[in-house]
């Protein structure tokens, strides 16, 4: 009668067990009421970008006689092209004038594209503390046209340049100490540039014989694969250029409707 | 006091410096907004911290600093002439990107 | 001064260029020289410094190939821009910034040649 009693009770309880989990475990999926129709995209900042491009003309219009081309990425980042003659004209008018007071230079560096006839952009990247504001001037050379040096109106710039110069062999003018400052002495050859091979000149080892660290050309028994590196997606959605609409020529009848 | 007498020497300077450039330059006519504006503020405000808040360009100390900047800006850019067109057109292609 | 105008009105009939120091190719030359003569100069004074296995002839001997390499260069520009490293080069050396390995390494003391004919590229193995 007790072992009856027993297992009607836990009988029972099991019941319940079920029941309750019948209850709690019976899950609903998450889903979204709103439909998104730009899951990715980065949401525009219109003030900013107004404020930008409004520094950017009155920059161009104090200095007409340097700057190319003014633009506002579609990150929100102000760049001024100028031409190479204007660069420390242009940085002294950024760091020096009342409106704009762009005293510190965070980065500078170069970029290869080789097939330009100016094969190298030098780019400036800096900073305004009163107004927390960054600013981008770029310009461009090649690899035998001298280009002023910035020391003069940021210290800053003094180690960039030389990395510049290391890494790209871009001259700077005027520079107060310029050599190289990343690669080892007897280095040969510029590593950024887009024509230095991926392995290098020359390799180095200890050699015994005699008791020292020797370079040798480099000798690999298998070269680098070469991957295929081209993408299903857009790389640049932000620059597609509008397809060429079909013309009409002058005496071409308009499509029969 | 003598924060004011160096302010307005400073931008008497300043405005002597801009008299050399063409009447039409952007340069001239922006900075020359600039500095009558904190000039006016300068002459007519007496009290720093009121000068401060209607200037709104940081301490006093740092509106003479960028007037000591604006003053050696502007000996220069009456050397370089940035008003005149432009030096030489970027070559095609320059900054188009991407390639 | 006659060569200086010379240039300029034949540089400004293609394209005008910036020059990089030297104005025409016979300045360009001088300072070649001048680096020459400083290089000269300097190799005793480099073999004694960094207690080097070579003599003093042997290592202007080799100055005087590296100078030679290039002395194919007429564009006054690679040329420039050549003296600027050879002159960073001497300044390394002179200031003991580099090593015997750096200095060594222009003698190319362990390499082997490369075979040339075609038997031998074959044994050499891998490169063609």
């Amino acid at each position: 009668m007790a072992a009856s009693l027993v297992r009607f009770v836990r009988g029972g309880l099991n019941k319940t067990l079920n029941l309750s989990r019948n209850a709690a475990f019976i899950q609903t999926r998450w889903e979204t009421t709103t439909t998104e129709t730009k899951p990715t995209v980065r949401p525009k900042d219109e003030v900013t970008h107004n404020r930008l491009s409004a520094f950017g003309e009155y920059v161009a219009e104090i200095l007409p006689k340097y700057v190319q081309q003014v633009q506002v990425t579609c990150f929100d980042e102000l760049e001024i092209m100028i031409h190479p003659d204007g660069i420390v004209p242009v940085l002294t008018f950024l760091r020096d004038h009342t409106n704009a007071q762009f005293r510190n230079m965070s980065d500078q560096t170069a970029v290869d594209i080789p097939t330009r006839p100016n094969r190298f952009e030098i780019v400036y990247n800096l900073l305004s503390l009163p107004f927390n504001s960054r600013i981008r001037v770029k310009t461009y050379t090649d690899e035998l046209t001298p280009i002023d040096s910035s020391v003069s109106v940021h210290k800053a710039s003094n180690w960039y340049e030389r990395e510049i110069w290391d890494m790209y062999g871009v001259f700077f003018a005027n520079h107060p100490d310029l050599r190289r400052i990343l690669t080892d002495y007897g280095f040969e050859g510029h590593p950024f540039r887009k024509d230095f091979p991926l392995s290098g000149y020359v390799e180095v080892r200890y050699d015994d014989e005699v008791k020292r660290v020797v370079a040798e050309p480099v000798e690999l028994s298998q070269e680098f694969r070469k991957f295929d590196l081209n993408s299903p997606w857009e790389t640049f959605p932000a620059y597609r250029e509008p397809k060429d609409a079909p013309k009409l020529e002058a005496g071409d009848k308009p499509p029969a409707k | 006091m003598y924060l004011q007498w160096r302010l307005r020497i400073l931008y008497t300077k300043i405005l002597g410096a801009l008299q050399t450039m063409p009447q039409d330059a952007a340069y001239r006519k922006y900075t020359e907004q600039i500095v009558n504006d904190r000039f006016e503020a300068v002459k007519t405000v007496s009290n720093v911290g009121k000068l401060e808040q209607k200037i709104n360009g940081g301490q006093i100390e740092e509106v003479i600093a960028q007037a000591e900047f604006e003053l050696s800006l502007a000996r220069k850019m009456s050397e370089w002439k940035p008003w005149e067109p432009l030096i030489d057109e970027p070559p095609p292609n320059q900054w188009k990107w991407p390639i | 001064m006659a060569s200086t105008a010379a240039t300029r009105t034949a540089s400004g009939a293609f394209k005008a260029v910036k020059p990089l120091i030297s104005r025409d190719i016979d300045e360009a030359k001088r300072r070649v020289r001048e680096l020459y003569r400083a290089w000269y100069r300097e190799v005793p004074n480099t073999v004694a410094v960094f207690q080097l296995d070579i003599t003093t002839g042997q290592g202007r001997d080799k100055v005087r190939e590296m100078f030679n390499k290039n002395k194919h260069v007429t564009d006054p520009r690679i040329i420039d821009m050549l003296v600027i490293k050879g002159k960073m080069e001497l300044q390394e050396t002179i200031e003991v910034w580099k090593q015997r390995t750096h200095i060594m390494r222009y003698f190319h003391e362990t390499e082997t040649p490369r075979p040339t004919d075609f038997l031998s590229k074959f044994y050499y193995g891998h490169d063609p």
